[in-house]
């Protein structure tokens, strides 16, 4: 007779672990939870997978690609490139209704897209939180910027961000290492912002300008976005995954692709079925809770495919708002051109503008939230100096010595800026499940519905005319503005899918991200977001998946687990 | 992993390895240095190089047109930079480039021989240089020409990508980013935010 082995139950299995995933795992672990973690790629190994110190001629295609792989018109990429392979699926795990432009991009290696992130880190306040008292559209966020301050205070002291203290109305001041220095386009920029009555500030950037908790400084080599191989920003494996791991609590499973979530008679969550990528075997792990955390499309992809009896439009659907909401950052160069005041002067080391050094938060509607002729607001990031490949040579005609001397004088001088808009929740822009299209894995794949709305819109046109403004005051010279942003999606920011509220009629979580309708089944991602803000995302991920992690904890505790 | 108390060194030894890894093995005819940082030896070229694409007299209009576009003078030039090989592998990956290529020699050699009635690579450099301005300037173009202006900002385009990803072109243009630096690198000319009192341009 055959003893049948004992099925394992972990405390939380957790999918995903880019900054929200990541962020539960350490929690959980830490506190003594045994936790299974399932990430739907591979691990990355920094130090042979980086390749961001490689100079362009190192690589086989200099780091434009393998033509046969990437086109040539190539504007929307996000993904694989000469300097990390293996890392990102793009395009492979979504589809788009008609009349939808939505760039896909999953980073499917563990920490996603904390791995090669733009490093911006600012906090949402109450002009966020509470912006729909302010202007009337929408609901508030069912939380405050007082019961979210220490959350974000204990994530910045982890990860640490450089900045500066700027008592702005729209950005709460944090606990930061010293800030990048200004670079001499910033300087010349800030005097034309002056001008203009624009605030130009250092960013918030969870870059470290000093060794922290153990993590070393920056060497500031410019290529951030290829992957840090000693860890000198913050990334899911460098900082919350080494003692998740020495806890001992932690399973990690890669090439571990969701496919479902399983429900027990009761319709609550029992564990998750998934697909080993390699040998596209189906496997089921079971768990006491799961924390979806697969990023907002993902996420919702998964939780509208787990349909049972329980939950025949998904689960935890019983609102019909699971998939709805989505949002994004309207991105897209609202000026370019040059600085003549540097025309000839040396190069200088400014190719650590791989990072947003400095940006222009947002000035709009702060005294009256119905000053311009959009409500909410948005903000501008400048870029510039000495690049890797000077892209301005479109912009000087001809050929031969006279040519090549331009190319020479030009080389310190471009300038762009480039815009971060936030879109309004709208009942257009949602995810549901494709009715016919599956992975290569036999899922059914999310399908995109999304628009940009009018008030966004306007805001584009606003950042337009005050960018070209601002350039024009600061005495450069104009050479292009974008007539229509970025596709949706380029940002990689988007939120939505599960949003938050107290309402179980018309939010999907909770106020603490825990579901409505299933009590042991959380969601820790931007998917619970209200909507994006002006600000960037991960920071405010890493803030809500702690505060959702330290719930979960206690209501383990209640139930005297 | 996990960057736990990571130092300098560590870091120096941790290039060495990404060095370590930066072969290209079965490919053989661009030799791409995988010298690193601090020992970042020249591109070491083939003595003839074979093209992967390319008939032979396309491929030599291909090395002269480049070098056209950007000539040695003070400093060396596309052809030293081997701009040409590497637009050459750039087509052999791609059909709509192989199209526009040979499409664009096809017509520039036709233009040659209706003009000057010999092949482009026999014309002396002024006339070379004399049928490629109409190309190049808004103010010079010539109703006609339109497929050889499409073509020249191909090619423009493909020679200064050559040419500014290696390390002749990144050199010349004194790109940064050859260097690690203690702190983020901050402007020079603190008296002078507007940067309105530089020393004279240097170029």
């Amino acid at each position: 007779m055959v003893t049948p082995v004992p099925r394992q139950t972990y405390d939380a299995i957790v999918i995903g672990t880019g900054a929200g995933g990541g962020m539960a795992i350490k929690t959980l672990c830490e506190a003594g939870l045994k936790v299974c973690a399932l990430n739907s790629g591979r691990r990355l190994d920094p130090e042979k997978d980086f390749r961001n110190h490689r100079m362009p001629w190192e690589l086989k295609y200099r780091g434009f690609g393998d033509p046969k792989l990437h086109s040539r018109s190539g504007a929307d990429f996000v993904g694989d490139t000469e300097y990390v392979e293996g890392a990102w699926e793009t395009g492979a795990g979504c589809t788009t209704a008609p009349g939808t432009k939505w760039i896909t991009a999953r980073c499917s290696a563990v920490g996603g897209r904390t791995n090669f992130w733009g490093r911006s880190a600012t906090r949402f306040g109450d002009i966020d939180f509470r912006a729909a008292s302010l202007d009337g559209h929408d609901v508030d966020w069912p939380v405050t910027y007082e019961e979210m301050a220490p959350y974000y205070t204990r994530v910045e002291k982890m990860i640490g961000v450089a900045s500066t203290v700027q008592s702005r109305p729209s950005n709460p001041d944090g606990v930061y290492l010293p800030p990048m220095n200004f670079r001499c386009f910033d300087h010349i920029l800030q005097k034309g912002a002056e001008k203009v009555g624009i605030p130009y500030l250092p960013d918030r950037i969870a870059q470290l300008t000093v060794a922290h908790e153990g993590h070393p400084p920056c060497h500031f080599c410019g290529d951030c976005t290829s992957g840090c191989e000693v860890g000198a920003f913050f990334s899911t494996p460098f900082f919350l995954l080494p003692s998740a791991e020495a806890s001992g609590n932690l399973e990690l499973r890669t090439n571990a692709i969701a496919r479902k979530i399983l429900v027990n008679e009761n319709g609550q969550a029992a564990g998750v079925a998934y697909i080993d990528r390699t040998t596209r075997q189906e496997h089921e792990v079971y768990g006491r809770a799961v924390v979806v955390a697969a990023s907002c499309i993902e996420t919702a992809r998964i939780m509208l495919n787990s349909t049972s009896r329980h939950w025949p439009t998904g689960i935890a659907n019983s609102s019909g708002q699971l998939g709805r909401n989505l949002c994004d950052h309207v991105y897209g160069i609202s000026v370019a051109g040059y600085l003549p005041q540097l025309l000839g002067q040396p190069s200088f080391p400014d190719n650590v503008s791989d990072s947003s050094i400095a940006w222009m938060p947002r000035w709009q509607n702060l005294r009256d939230p119905h000053e311009e002729q959009f409500i909410r607001g948005y903000s501008l990031y400048p870029d510039g100096g000495c690049w890797e490949f000077p892209e301005y040579y479109d912009n000087i005609e001809g050929f031969g010595s006279s040519f090549k001397r331009e190319m020479k004088r030009r080389y310190p001088t471009p300038v762009s800026i480039m815009t971060q808009i936030p879109t309004l929740r709208s009942d257009k822009n949602y995810v549901d499940i494709n009715p016919v299209a599956k992975d290569s894995f036999g899922i059914p794949l999310p399908r995109i519905h999304f628009q940009w709305g009018d008030n966004e819109m306007k805001m584009w046109e606003h950042a337009r005319k005050t960018s070209a403004d601002l350039l024009h005051a600061a005495g450069g010279v104009f050479e292009y503005a974008a007539e229509t942003p970025e596709n949706p999606g380029y940002s990689q920011h988007e939120t939505g899918t599960c949003r938050m509220g107290n309402d179980p009629r018309k939010f999907v979580t909770n106020r603490f991200g825990q579901t409505h309708d299933v009590a042991n089944l959380y969601v820790c991602d931007a998917s619970v977001f209200l909507n994006c803000t002006d600000k960037p995302t991960t920071l405010s991920i890493l803030a809500f998946a702690l505060r959702t992690s330290e719930y979960l904890i206690e209501q383990v505790r209640r139930a005297g687990g | 992993m996990g960057g736990q108390g990571i130092e300098r060194r560590e870091i120096l030894r941790i290039l060495a390895t990404a060095a370590g890894v930066a072969q290209f093995p079965g490919f053989c005819k661009w030799s791409f240095a995988c010298g690193h940082l601090g020992n970042a030896t020249a591109q070491i070229r083939p003595a003839v190089y074979r093209p992967l694409f390319f008939g032979a007299p396309e491929y030599a209009a291909i090395d002269c047109l480049s070098d056209i576009i950007i000539p040695h003078d003070t400093t060396p030039g596309a052809r030293e930079a081997g701009v040409a090989e590497f637009i050459d592998l750039m087509v052999s990956r791609d059909p709509d480039l192989q199209r526009d290529f040979r499409g664009g020699l096809t017509w520039l050699e036709g233009h040659s021989r209706a003009v000057h009635s010999k092949p482009f690579l026999k014309l002396t450099a002024e006339q070379q240089i004399a049928l490629l301005e109409p190309l190049a300037y808004k103010a010079k173009f010539r109703k006609g020409d339109a497929q050889g202006q499409e073509f020249f900002n191909l090619l423009r385009e493909y020679t200064v990508m050559g040419f500014y990803t290696s390390e002749i072109g990144l050199k010349q243009l004194d790109f940064p980013g050859f260097k690690f630096y203690a702190e983020s690198p901050a402007c020079p000319h603190v008296d002078d935010p507007e940067h309105l009192h530089l020393p004279p341009p240097q170029w």
